[in-house]
């Protein structure tokens, strides 16, 4: 879908949102009588590229990295690193680029290993090397999802929940990097819209804020904390972020990523 | 309230787990069975459903809240799901300002939704509530939340 189409679609969402908002009561969030479930969920990259897509064709060849190799041990770098693995696997379905794909569900697979959770991962990461040679981009996105939601759902299950929010702030960074790199490359309101994430900013910096004021807290961490703190200044009104401010969420996320492979 | 999360596979094993792991846990299990056969139609109409799914038990009538980033430009269905039977179960969506936003919901046995079409990029409000809120004696219950984006 082109930009045409999806401003009518904006508009008919509009028109259709006043027609039913009479029939439900709106949500006082002060005096909510309920219970407000204590996270975020945190969008998969193909939620956002999807919308990219329909805005444009970009190129997502050009948005392929191979990450540097790390020797690093540190379980926490190990959680961020899979993360970001993820998301790289979704920049490859973009681009429709199977070798690529290939390769990534068998790093994967290496990353697993090193945190101990091969046996759980291995017959995703077979899936999406089967998926990838026979051109089946959604079933490779269905299993890189259900290989992210394995590993952390194993974390939670090892009472380890500071690895698996690890590995969403992976995958959710190296997520943003692409889409201020896709908007850079050919800037509108509508893409710059999609970095409008304070809610998921402000999450982010408040999990490993906690976790860089822990004793021995390792010198990556620490970055990370101050780069979050860094973009939470940056994205915090409704207005789409200008060109500057794109280009300063693609730095600040370039060196927060690059603090996963000291 | 609890909140837990399943893994797919898990729930082809919900005989083991109720043999294991306590009937909770399979009740809960079923309330994710009951959101996904709500959102299964949705599939074969373009949408990918997240693999994710928010779940556990929570006293009856008592609406819970999920803040979710949605983004313009996509189509979001929200399901939930109860494995009691004759319980209402409703899914709302609001935006930050606590505006009513979806432009379709469903109610259908032990199954809910509700489409939206965000109008902005941004954090939104997803409001669960299964049983009756004005019901004196309330008992414990399951829910489930899956969505799915086109």
């Amino acid at each position: 879908m082109k930009s045409s189409s999806f401003l009518s679609l904006s508009f008919a969402s509009l028109l259709a949102v006043s027609a039913h908002a009479n029939e439900v009561a709106p949500l006082d969030l002060a005096s909510f009588p309920g219970e407000l479930i204590n996270e975020v969920v945190v969008p998969v990259p193909a939620e956002i590229f999807s919308v990219l897509d329909k805005l444009g064709e970009p190129n997502w060849e050009e948005a392929i990295v191979e990450q540097p190799k790390s020797e690093s041990q540190d379980r926490r770098q190990i959680a961020l690193q899979f993360g970001c693995l993820i998301a790289d696997g979704f920049v490859a379905v973009q681009a429709q680029s199977p070798a690529e794909i290939q390769n990534i569900g068998r790093r994967v697979l290496d990353l697993s290993e090193s945190l101990g959770l091969a046996s759980s991962v291995r017959p995703h990461c077979l899936s999406i090397i089967e998926a990838a040679g026979d051109k089946d981009w959604n079933r490779v996105r269905r299993e890189l999802d259900l290989t992210e939601l394995t590993v952390r759902e194993t974390m939670e299950e090892l009472r380890d929940d500071e690895l698996s929010n690890l590995v969403s702030l992976g995958g959710w960074l190296r997520g943003t990097q692409v889409v201020t790199q896709v908007v850079t490359a050919s800037y509108s309101n509508d893409k710059a819209e999609l970095l409008n994430q304070p809610g998921l900013v402000n999450h982010f910096q408040g999990l490993v804020s906690t976790m860089s004021q822990q004793p021995n807290s390792p010198r990556f961490l620490r970055q990370i904390s101050t780069g979050l703190a860094d973009m939470n200044r940056v994205i915090k009104a409704n207005a789409p972020l200008n060109p500057d401010q794109i280009l300063e969420v693609r730095q600040l996320s370039t060196q927060m990523l690059a603090q996963f492979y000291l | 309230m609890t909140v837990r999360r399943f893994f797919r596979p898990l729930h082809l094993c919900a005989v083991t787990v109720l043999v294991t792991s306590g009937i909770a846990l399979a009740y809960v299990n079923e309330a994710i069975s009951m959101a996904l056969e709500a959102a299964t139609p949705y599939v074969k109409e373009g949408f990918s459903v997240r693999e994710d799914n928010w779940s556990g038990e929570t006293e009856e009538g008592k609406p819970l809240l999920i803040r979710h980033q949605l983004f313009r430009g996509n189509e979001y269905w929200f399901w939930a799901g109860t494995s009691y039977e004759k319980q209402p179960v409703r899914v709302d969506v609001f935006d930050g300002s606590g505006k009513p936003v979806a432009i379709e919901n469903f109610q259908r046995g032990y199954f809910a939704g509700a489409r939206v079409l965000p109008d902005r990029t941004a954090t939104y409000f997803v409001r669960v509530t299964v049983g009756d809120p004005k019901k004196q004696k309330k008992q414990t219950i399951d829910w489930s939340l899956v969505y799915g984006y086109r």
